[in-house]
């Protein structure tokens, strides 16, 4: 089992004013969460997005100029560039802040879909109560918040999942392997989008397409995420031991409001790294990746082909049954998780070419399409009219009284796969078989006592030689556990370090 | 918020997911009823929005 995690830039809007700061508006939301005044802690030590997994170093990324345009504008603020950030680490092990212009919640990392689900959907409810928060203080119903990609004019925010891989599979096998599956896995992961936009570009109505991403994938491979945006992004941050392990940072994913799709999205891609490092992937080669990413988008029939480097052409239902059929061979029994997606990926594939209704409340494009086309029918109105990207806009809304996926939530018609208390517990606790688990334990009974934390590391105030709990390397369930027990029983973090230093050298 | 309990440990392996019920089978949620549609408070609620709310809905480039 691996571990993974998502990060979700929510949309943010206010429609009280004639003109929105994101930058402040995206600030006060996450300070409204805040129930005491912000405290620094959030290290961002490890954090260099120049580093490329291709064993380089790059001197500049294309955002880099837009960035400190923008720090021009921010030194003229009443606040600093930490208070802007306004990082909070929260008692479930997630981060929520401020990713300059959107409010970004991190999940904790997980390792099984069932804590993922449960944790993403804390997400939801954080930036609704952070929301409800402003609002109140705001004296009206004016800020929302949207789980979406874009904003129908040409700018994209991202929901990136990101995996634990182990450093010995070359760099060149993930990408032999992922790139096909990444182009084809928005059958099942997109969120559905009505009309084509690309970077900064006009949009168009009229065309629905799978994937809200699709149109602003300009490369195959890289280190930018604002511009040029890769496939398969090439930033090499770990957040772990770097000798010993990469994170795979993918940007290529829509937000899911159907937990259905966000456990097929995360899981299925799971079972690929599992392939690639066995060395038992499909042996495909897509000729124009980037084309062929916007060309299936575009196809909600399912019918496009694309061309394979070997002269073949192959549909996207066919280049994720190669997948899927490949996991099916090399990793059914592996475990209970792996066969529940096995299953569950085939029969989405049959479904999608056979019965694609039986797919509402699964699928995230496959529900929009139809609320969107029951709608259409009623008002006799067209693809390309205006009305259709604003119901595309507010299915994404987390508000349950205007969300109209959240609407269909609360009719019964959207499948459920995980529960409410399973939500209330995710929102108190982190996993308790990851790191995230023992970082918030911290949070919850530390809190006064943490200096700085990220990922991988907290520091404790103290004096000189106070060590760090390091957990760039801490990945095994029961150390996680054994760790965890002793801070639970600790009455300082300095109680807890030690023991937990002498279990580990008598282990040594 | 400070808690003194821990939650419950998974010591066991890891349920599996829970099994997709068949819309026949009635455990799960049913298919989408795509008729009445004027009655459904899903359509009021899509009426209620603002044809042109896309349009006013300005982001800036994020990751």
């Amino acid at each position: 089992m691996r571990l993974f995690g998502i990060e979700t830039e929510y949309g943010i809007t206010r429609d009280d004013v004639p003109e929105i700061d994101p930058v402040v508006e995206s600030m006060e939301l996450v300070r409204a969460y805040l129930e005491a005044s912000f405290e620094r802690r959030w290290d961002y030590a490890g954090e260099d997005p120049h580093e490329d997994a291709r064993g380089f170093r790059v001197p500049g990324l294309q955002q880099d100029k837009e960035e400190d345009e923008f720090a021009k504008v921010d030194a003229h603020r009443p606040f600093s560039f930490y208070e802007m950030k306004s990082d909070l680490v929260l008692p479930n092990g997630a981060r929520f802040y401020n990713d300059h212009t959107h409010p970004e919640y991190s999940t904790p990392e997980c390792r099984t879909l069932r804590d993922l689900l449960a944790q993403d959907r804390v997400g939801e409810r954080i930036v609704l109560c952070a929301a409800q928060r402003r609002n109140r203080a705001l004296g009206g119903d004016h800020v929302r918040l949207y789980k979406n990609n874009t904003d129908f004019h040409g700018h994209s925010y991202g929901c990136h999942d990101n995996y634990l891989v182990s450093r010995a599979v070359p760099f060149p096998a993930l990408v032999a392997g992922l790139v096909p599956f990444l182009v084809s896995r928005q059958l099942i992961a997109g969120a559905g989008k009505v009309g084509t936009e690309a970077q900064e570009s006009r949009y168009v109505p009229g065309q629905y397409q799978l994937s809200q991403r699709a149109d602003f994938m300009e490369a195959e491979l890289g280190v930018d995420t604002m511009h040029d945006r890769p496939i398969l992004n090439t930033r090499d941050e770990p957040h772990a031991d770097r000798k010993k392990y990469r994170r795979l940072h993918l940007i290529i994913g829509d937000a899911n409001m159907c937990e259905y799709a966000t456990a097929l999205k995360v899981g299925t891609t799971r079972l690929v790294l599992d392939l690639i490092e066995r060395g038992a992937m499909p042996n495909i080669e897509l000729d124009q990746p980037v084309a062929a990413v916007k060309q299936l988008s575009r196809d909600p029939d399912l019918k496009a082909e694309v061309r394979l480097k070997n002269g073949r052409r192959l549909s996207a239902l066919e280049l994720q049954e190669y997948y899927c059929e490949a996991a099916g061979r090399e990793l059914a029994g592996s475990d209970e998780e792996s066969d529940w997606l096995l299953r569950e990926w085939g029969e989405t594939l049959r479904l999608l070419a056979q019965d694609r209704s039986q797919l509402v409340g699964k699928l995230d494009w496959v529900t929009k399409q139809w609320l969107l086309e029951t709608f259409m029918q009623e008002e006799r109105i067209g693809w390309d009219d205006p009305w259709l990207a604003s119901l595309d806009l507010e299915y994404h809304n987390v508000d349950p009284e205007q969300g109209l996926y959240l609407g269909l939530e609360a009719e019964g018609k959207v499948w459920r796969m995980t529960t409410d208390e399973a939500i209330d517990e995710a929102f108190q606790n982190g996993p308790s078989d990851t790191r995230a688990g023992l970082r918030g334990l911290c949070v919850q009974k530390f809190s006064d006592q943490i200096k700085s934390m990220q990922w991988e590391r907290i520091q404790f105030a103290g004096g000189l030689g106070t060590p760090n709990l390091d957990m760039g390397d801490l990945f095994n369930p029961r150390e996680v556990r054994r760790c965890m027990d002793i801070f639970q029983h600790a009455h300082s973090p300095a109680d807890a370090l030690a023991t937990w230093s002498r279990r580990k050298d008598m282990e040594t | 918020m400070k808690h003194s309990m821990m939650p419950e440990r998974r010591e066991g392996p890891v349920d599996p997911m829970p099994k997709s019920p068949s819309p026949e089978e009635g455990s799960g949620p049913r298919r989408p009823d795509t008729g009445s549609p004027d009655k459904d408070i899903l359509m009021k609620r899509m009426r209620k929005v603002d044809p042109k709310q896309a349009e006013r809905y300005r982001q800036r480039t994020g990751e």
